[in-house]
């Protein structure tokens, strides 16, 4: 596993020179605003299979990097391939491949979500008789049914969610990109779309998401980069990234402020636990998490908690 | 190459259809109501007190100029706004940009809501104008005059959809540009009564063409090709500057 912005394969078993197809490629990518820097060299290799996710604080740069996957954006320098297709030279083959719902819902608000979801189809060229069979399929996946004559204006942040991804699954694209699908949704919300988003991944559909939810990245990811600043810092499935700090943390109160710990295995924390700890001492021991992993590289907390990294 | 292109646009304009559908009343009374003041004010209340002008009664002269001046503000308003809406408040506009179809169908779909509410504005103010004199007539060029006079003011909206940062921009561009062109363009009357210096800008201006050419074509006067073709390049040009805005990314 490699960390710090090198080039980083995500198949164990790729072997050289094997064909970009079935492949999404970045390679050195970097998107300007003016003089800001939102990406910063970006390289990765990534299977169009299972689920995929970037792993960020806000404004780390994972939004204009799938705003430049999904040909939304042109970037500064650099290049991307999808399935083999360029990004910038065969833009109308890639958008034919993928589906993207937004952080943003980009439905038309003032019509409902059937008239969003046949507007949808046809934009796509969906054959007209098939219109109807996929959208009561995607309707009942999504549980739908009920909403389908409501203004999208009308509809809560979960159901606009979900007829966004009836809207983008309409044209059955191999590869979702899902922008933050659960930012601002309440508990129950967000389950549900998990639960719809590893569907999509049973179904074969691959899903590109990017979240800063750290239990979301570990709950759905098969893989997962960690992007601070437009740059990756890590990458690799959940299990890899914790192992990059150990397996065993230990939260404690120090002069008043919550320090973490991390050790290599449980022992090695009962350990320090026993020599650095007094009994009245407050602490607790648990699994390490992406929080950790991010605390470990960058020094900062990824949700803005109070946990501090301890040297 | 060009059907593809009309197919495609007509797939872009399918939402904005959608809309106009479900708001049928509310975009007509809205679109309605400055063409109908005009009318009023102009063909009864200044028409009743002023003579002939070029040739024909006040009533024949005006009613083509505020046809014209109709399709400018309800084209023009209804595109740019719908654009600007969808572009910096509700993003949907990305739902087209990702949709793979050309710039070119992107840029005439989005034109298509202005054509449509300026056709329909066009057409009730033409049945008024039938019904108000006998110097107005329906002719084939009429038709065709108003709908290129739609379509190039459309396409003036979606250029403005397109660079608006907002409200304040777009009522910027309402202010330098529109209204102006309402008042100067010989709509409500004859520019040869204004200075000649201001005659040299107004004829630079598209809004005295679309005018000329509208007039012509309902009071049955030669026709002036020559301010058709300005119409048609002033229309070419908002449709390239559009697809350049889109195509380089600046939407």
């Amino acid at each position: 596993m490699s960390i710090f912005n090198t080039k980083i394969n995500l198949i164990e078993d790729m072997v050289d020179g094997e064909d970009v197809k079935g492949r999404i490629e970045i390679d050195d990518l970097v998107v300007k605003y003016g003089d800001f820097t939102a990406v910063d060299g970006i390289s990765l290799s990534i299977p169009c299979r299972g689920i995929y996710g970037f792993l960020g604080p806000n404004g780390a740069g994972k939004t204009t990097t799938i705003r430049t996957l999904t040909t939304l954006l042109k970037p500064s320098s650099g290049s991307i391939t999808i399935d083999g297709l360029d990004v910038i030279k065969d833009t109308n083959e890639i958008r034919k491949r993928i589906g993207i719902v937004q952080q943003y819902i980009s439905l038309d608000k003032e019509i409902s979500v059937r008239e969003n979801i046949v507007c949808h189809a046809i934009l796509h060229k969906v054959p007209r008789k098939e219109i109807d069979i996929r959208m009561r399929e995607l309707s009942s996946i999504l549980g739908l049914d009920r909403y389908l004559d409501k203004l999208i204006l009308d509809l809560s942040g979960g159901w606009r969610r979900r007829a966004a991804i009836a809207c983008a699954l309409m044209h059955r694209p191999s590869i979702l990109f899902l922008d933050e699908p659960t930012a601002g949704l309440d508990t129950q919300s967000r389950h549900i779309l998990w639960d719809i988003v590893r569907d999509l991944k049973r179904s074969g559909t691959m899903v590109f998401l990017t979240t800063h939810y750290m239990d979301e990245a570990e709950a759905l990811c098969d893989r997962i980069a960690i992007i601070d600043s437009g740059r990756v810092i890590a990458e690799g499935s959940p299990t890899e990234l914790n192992n990059l700090v150990g397996k065993v943390a230990v939260d404690y109160e120090c002069d008043g402020k919550m320090m973490t710990q991390t050790f290599a295995s449980r022992d090695m924390a009962h350990s320090f636990i026993e020599s650095n700890l007094t009994n009245e001492s407050s602490y607790s021991v648990r699994r390490t998490t992406l929080e950790d992993v991010f605390l470990e590289l960058t020094g900062g907390s990824i949700g803005g908690d109070d946990v501090v990294k301890n040297d | 190459m060009l059907l593809r292109t009309i197919d495609g646009a007509f797939r872009v304009a399918l939402a904005d259809m959608y809309y106009l559908k479900r708001n049928l009343l509310t975009v007509m009374i809205t679109v309605m109501i400055l063409p109908l003041l005009y009318f009023v004010s102009f063909a009864y209340g200044l028409g009743s007190t002023v003579d002939n002008t070029e040739g024909v009664t006040y009533i024949a002269f005006v009613i083509p100029g505020i046809v014209s001046l109709s399709t400018l503000s309800s084209c023009f308003s209804t595109t740019a706004n719908k654009i600007m809406l969808q572009r910096r408040f509700y993003s949907s506009f990305d739902e087209v940009i990702l949709c793979p179809v050309s710039s070119d169908s992107v840029v005439l779909g989005k034109a298509m809501l202005g054509i449509v509410r300026g056709l329909m504005c066009a057409a009730i103010l033409i049945i008024l104008g039938l019904l108000m004199t006998d110097d107005f007539a329906i002719t084939p060029m009429l038709l065709f005059t108003v709908f290129v006079s739609c379509l190039t003011y459309s396409l003036l909206g979606v250029v403005a959809g397109f660079m608006v940062k907002g409200p304040p921009t777009f009522n910027l561009f309402n202010s330098l540009v529109i209204l102006p062109m309402t008042f100067l363009c010989g709509t409500v009357f004859s520019v040869s009564a204004m200075p000649q210096s201001l005659q040299a800008l107004i004829q630079v201006l598209p809004l005295t063409h679309t005018t000329e050419c509208i007039r012509s074509a309902a009071l049955g006067w030669e026709f002036p090709w020559v301010s058709l073709i300005v119409v048609l390049a002033y229309g070419t040009a908002f449709f390239l500057i559009s697809r350049y805005l889109l195509e380089k990314g600046r939407v």
